[in-house]
């Protein structure tokens, strides 16, 4: 866990030392700050529930541009070499990795609690389905994440490993605007791959098995394929 | 310390090493020697665990690397050929980091940074940013980060390539430091330099143990054929082409 922890510690320190991550934390909550005035003027209700579906949108462009690095840097450099020969297991290495974007993710959406409070000053929101709403888009950042770093394990070139997570995460994302084209299982299958489905439900304040198994095994299934990718050496 | 028996390895169709066989007493530097796609960096690579071999096995202080793959990362200490280096952090940082990673206790780390720093001259520019020091060394911090958890085996990568004459001999006097408290294997093109610090040589040549001996046994024996000293690099040559150099210099 030390071990762990310790590659958590190493690579936050990582981003804060260059300006990407302040940049990406300023852009990013500015442009949720002026859709959130603009929706609130606009629809004049004490809730957060297109803010979330507005953030979700963002998420698919913000988080394969945060985990394009992760592994492809260590590989370019040659830092790979000296994470795999030191005594850590991959387990170690993955989750070490896979924390500290979750960890960065979750700064970055926790500043945007003060729109709960903004909220509660002028009207009188639902607590819960806000609480919800932050667990849903919560749910599906690590499932991004989670694929954003398995692609990261496949290549050493940073440009395709976010090219490659855009086609993944765009494809669960819209995959329910397909549904027209198919019927049968085939429309029940996108409808159930793509992570709008799962999302809308929190949004409004529903907390579901299903939804929540959905994230989880999503997110449990990419770190396991990361593992294996790393122990098979693919990149070399 | 190290018993490598009939390691194999193959890339697709290409076969990197064929039947490597050898064993490296505790204590003992030896000197890896081969061309250019001999297969050092491969074998160097399969006895760290960085990579699999196809064939054979490998058993550091007793135990077999496979089978007890973290144990003997705890034992090994390894500089690639290119060093393993965070740009972005601090000597010291990036030092404890390897301290942390290598299982170096929490009571220990302060004090084994501070002596690795001071041990491998780093003291002066341990607040530094490691992108922003020379390339001698970027090079002493890649050893520091090797030896950071006391290793029993230090495996380094051409630890002196594209280093100048002045930072060569830092690092070689380094290198000659750690000799009382582990066992090293390096590998160098610079044949000079082997001679500065080995005591055993093991020559690869198309994935092939072609030479195994103790320095200056060998030494000796070639220089009873000949009627001038014989330097190593001469050696190296005979053993790459057809007709051996040390003959050629006693025709003429």
């Amino acid at each position: 866990m030390n071990k762990t922890f310790a590659i958590v510690k190493k690579e936050l320190h990582s981003y804060f030392s260059s300006p990407i991550a302040y940049l990406i934390l300023i852009a990013t909550l500015s442009l949720f700050n002026v859709f959130f005035f603009l929706i609130i003027d606009q629809n004049h209700e004490a809730s957060l529930r297109d803010i979330f579906i507005l953030m979700e949108f963002m998420f698919v462009f913000l988080i394969p541009l945060l985990t394009m690095r992760m592994f492809s840097e260590e590989k370019a450099n040659g830092t790979m070499e000296f994470l795999l020969t030191s005594p850590l297991t991959l387990t170690m290495i993955v989750l070490g990795k896979y924390f500290s974007m979750l960890i960065f993710f979750t700064l970055l959406i926790s500043m945007t609690a003060t729109y709960y409070f903004i909220l509660e000053y002028f009207g009188n929101p639902d607590p819960m389905s806000i609480l919800s709403g932050y667990i849903g888009i919560w749910l599906e950042g690590a499932f991004f994440i989670a694929i954003g770093l398995l692609v990261s394990s496949w290549t050493r070139n940073q440009i395709i490993a976010a090219l490659v997570s855009y086609a993944l995460i765009f494809l669960l994302y819209f995959a329910a605007s397909f549904t027209k084209y198919f019927s049968g299982s085939v429309e029940h299958f996108l409808v159930q791959i793509s992570t709008r489905t799962h999302l809308e439900n929190f949004a409004i304040g529903i907390i579901t098995p299903s939804n929540v198994t959905y994230y989880l095994t999503g997110t449990i299934l990419c770190l396991v394929l990361t593992r294996l990718s790393i122990d098979n050496r693919l990149w070399q | 310390m190290l018993v490598a028996k009939h390691i194999s390895k193959k890339f697709g169709a290409y076969q990197a090493l064929d039947n490597v066989s050898f064993e490296i007493n505790k204590g003992d530097i030896v000197g890896f020697l081969g061309k250019n796609g001999a297969g050092k960096t491969t074998l160097m690579r399969i006895l760290t665990t960085f990579i699999t071999a196809s064939s054979g096995s490998v058993l550091i202080d007793g135990e077999d690397i496979t089978k007890h793959s973290l144990t003997v990362r705890e034992k090994i200490g390894y500089l690639p050929e290119k060093p393993p280096l965070y740009g972005e952090m601090t000597v010291k940082s990036y030092l404890k980091f390897a301290a942390q990673i290598k299982g170096v206790s929490a009571k220990k780390e302060s004090w084994q940074v501070a002596k690795v720093l001071d041990d491998c001259g780093l003291t002066r520019v341990d607040k530094q940013k490691i992108s922003t020091l020379s390339k001698g060394y970027q090079q002493r911090v890649g050893i520091a980060q090797a030896i950071i958890h006391e290793p029993k085996l230090l495996i380094l990568d051409e630890p002196t390539s594209g280093l100048d004459p002045i930072q060569i001999m830092q690092v070689l006097a380094l290198i000659k430091n750690q000799r009382e408290q582990r066992t090293v294997l390096l590998s160098t093109h610079t044949l000079n330099e082997i001679e500065q610090v080995a005591q055993r040589v093991l020559m690869l040549k198309s994935g092939q143990i072609v030479l195994d001996e103790s320095l200056d046994e060998l030494l000796k024996k070639k220089q009873l054929t000949q009627s001038h000293p014989v330097t190593l690099e001469q050696i190296f040559i005979d053993y790459h082409q057809d007709t051996p150099l040390t003959q050629l210099s006693t025709q003429g």
